[in-house]
């Protein structure tokens, strides 16, 4: 038996006008009574068909502007749909961006009370709760100062323990933790994480996929106001991964021209082969060697170093040839050649750069930089960027486990 | 159920939101329209020598306390309740809610306010000696009622137009100040030229001042046939503000 639809969006679109001018609002509000004709507006999201089941975990992923906040505003009914429909059972908790429906004059105990009030509780019930969240929220004696002294992480708290303590059926957050603190962010997500065990329903819209990846099981991925993949939560983030390489590859990436003047610079960079600068795809744990030309005006030796990076510019791995006592092969006068090989590459599922850097025969100064992007496909659920090798030596595997 | 309880909840916030922060708290919107009924009386009565016409004739100040409170009432719900959406933007954008229970708690909070102020100057009128007829004040509370009704009809409609048309709320002061003078409030039906008269009956506010009078003053008279007629206005006016605000309300978001 398959559990309840809590959340159902039928072709669901929305369009908001175009106001430009004093007199638009005038004609617009005429036009709406009238039953005139339409308004001329701009589309931000269509034929949007969703469907999230009770007990499911669904990431929205996205770029900014694609509509994903537009799309948890219909499904919170905060907007109303320009076409389409969407239907919404059971008791919804909603986090839209900071201090969801906080008055800034109010201490945070009496904006409790009013979000009680917006979900529907009594002031019994109300009272029953305030324990219960001022004990999540944890931000001490500023529970009973007004939210306007409140620093955006205070707000983000007070509001997640709010929502945390009505124990809704379906539970939507906009990209709302990313303000907590680590030890609060963490808290959030165990309890989400609880929360998702006990049957709880989940909705999030996040630029993390490592949150994306580890909260939810399906992914829909908006863009420009449609859906353009949904499903398994690793399908769908690896294609939008690949995608935002595929856009920054197509921005070229800054590399410094090379100047004929300087007395070393790198002519190019092969990743497997391919000089091409386009990213290299390959599955998890595949082979990787890249390969470079130096020139060197004066035919000295030139040392080089080779870098692995996540795609946001953390650095994972670095290695150069005077580290581990190598020598470029000279291939002519002024040219010398060099391939790194790494056999098993370890790096986890996700997009990473590969640096390679001209350094002078002393390995101090740093000449140019070649960068190329790497995606790792493969659905490894382990966190982090690389897999450290590992064993378990007091464990039972789960696969001689009888079932 | 859920709706009422929030709509209280917006009542109690709304009260507190007008006395937050201010020194005197509620009791400033007891004495404020003691210190208007001060003002007005000392220009009425001292100034221009005001004089109710009739032979029972109450005095001017009780005539006044019977247009004033209810005008107050009327006007300033209707003052606040038209920037109710829009002072709720925040809340709108980010919280599902019923957004009628914003107006009506606006209005609301004021018409309780005002009547609560308007029985306690009843009562000490009756106490300095002026013939009012406590027996008829729950009467007189129920014309409070009627005048909700209707403050809440034109309060939907100026709230949803609000959202659309901002100069709305900076042009309500002049339009409630021209509604005012336009009311038999500083003045009773008599005062006007005969032919003037019967142009008051197109103000939906004149038949309340006339109500108060005549219920608690014995000051005129009603008929039966006018209070239907008010109701009526009331209830159109209701009905037609109401249907307006569902109208525009799936809207509001776009233009706040």
């Amino acid at each position: 038996m398959q559990s309840p639809v809590l959340v159902e969006a039928r072709r669901l679109g929305k369009t908001y006008p175009k106001v430009f001018h004093r007199r638009d609002r005038l004609r617009a509000l005429y036009r709406l009574l009238t039953g005139g004709p339409g308004i001329d507006s701009t589309s931000v999201l269509r034929d949007v068909d969703l469907e999230v089941r009770a007990g499911q975990s669904l990431g929205l992923i996205g770029e900014n502007g694609a509509g994903k906040s537009t799309l948890l505003k219909l499904i919170v009914g905060v907007l109303t749909p320009s076409s389409g429909e969407v239907h919404v059972h059971g008791r919804v908790g909603a986090l839209l961006e900071l201090g969801a429906g906080f008055h800034p004059e109010y201490t945070g105990r009496d904006n409790i009370a009013l979000s009680a009030a917006l979900y529907g509780l009594n002031a019994d019930e109300a009272r029953a709760k305030l324990p219960e969240i001022i004990d999540f929220a944890d931000i001490g004696a500023y529970i009973d100062e007004p939210v306007k002294h409140y620093s955006s992480g205070m707000v983000v708290r007070l509001g997640f323990a709010i929502v945390a303590a009505l124990r809704p059926d379906l539970l939507i957050t906009d990209e709302v933790l990313a303000v907590g603190d680590e030890s609060f962010q963490k808290k959030c997500v165990r309890w989400m994480e609880d929360y998702l065990d006990g049957g709880g329903t989940l909705i999030l819209v996040s630029h993390s996929m490592y949150h994306v990846q580890k909260l939810c099981r399906q992914a829909c991925w908006i863009k420009q106001g449609a859906v353009a993949a949904s499903g398994d939560v690793f399908e769908v983030t690896q294609a939008y991964l690949a995608y935002q390489e595929r856009k920054s590859a197509a921005q070229p990436v800054r590399q410094d021209s090379p100047s004929h003047a300087q007395e070393f610079y790198l002519i190019d960079l092969a990743l497997n082969g391919d000089t091409a600068d386009v990213p290299l795809v390959i599955d998890q744990g595949c082979r990787v060697g890249a390969r470079v030309h130096v020139h060197s005006r004066d035919g000295r030796e030139p040392v080089i170093s080779f870098g692995v990076a996540r795609a946001d510019g953390t650095s994972v791995y670095g290695v150069s040839t005077e580290m581990e006592k190598q020598r470029p092969l000279r291939v002519s006068e002024n040219v010398y050649t060099v391939e790194i090989e790494f056999p098993e590459l370890a790096l986890l599922p996700g997009s990473y750069l590969l640096r390679a850097h001209a350094l002078d025969t002393e390995g101090v100064r740093l000449f140019n930089t070649l960068v190329r992007s790497i995606t790792i496909r493969g659905e490894s659920r382990e966190f982090g960027l690389i897999r450290l090798k590992h064993s378990w030596p007091a464990a039972n595997s789960e696969t001689n486990v009888a079932p | 159920m859920p709706a009422l309880r929030l709509a209280l909840h917006f009542i109690h916030r709304e009260l507190r939101n007008r006395y937050l922060g201010s020194f005197s708290g509620g009791l400033w919107a007891l004495f404020q329209p003691l210190i208007q009924l001060a003002v007005y009386s000392f220009v009425f009565v001292y100034v221009f020598k005001a004089k109710v016409p009739g032979a029972n004739a109450p005095g001017y100040i009780p005539f006044l306390v019977m247009g004033l409170w209810p005008w107050n009432a009327f006007a300033e719900g209707l003052a606040r309740a038209t920037t109710a959406i829009q002072d709720n933007a925040a809340l709108i954008g980010k919280v599902a809610l019923p957004r009628e229970v914003l107006v009506f708690s606006a209005v609301a909070a004021n018409f309780l306010l005002q009547g609560i102020g308007f029985c306690a100057i009843v009562i000490a009128m009756r106490v300095f000696g002026v013939p009012v007829d406590l027996f008829a004040l729950p009467l007189a509370l129920l014309g409070f009622v009627q005048l909700f009704v209707l403050a809440l009809g034109f309060a939907f409609l100026f709230a949803a137009v609000q959202v659309f048309v901002r100069d709305l709320s900076s042009a309500l002061p002049q339009l409630l100040m021209l509604w005012m003078f336009s009311s038999p409030v500083f003045f009773a039906r008599d005062a006007l030229p005969e032919r003037y008269r019967g142009w008051l009956d197109w103000n939906p506010f004149t038949y309340y001042t006339e109500f108060f009078r005549a219920a608690l003053l014995g000051a005129g008279s009603f008929s039966l046939s006018s209070t239907l007629m008010a109701l009526g206005v009331a209830v159109i006016v209701f009905t037609l503000g109401y249907a307006i605000f569902r109208r525009l309300n799936p809207y509001f978001e776009d233009f706040l």
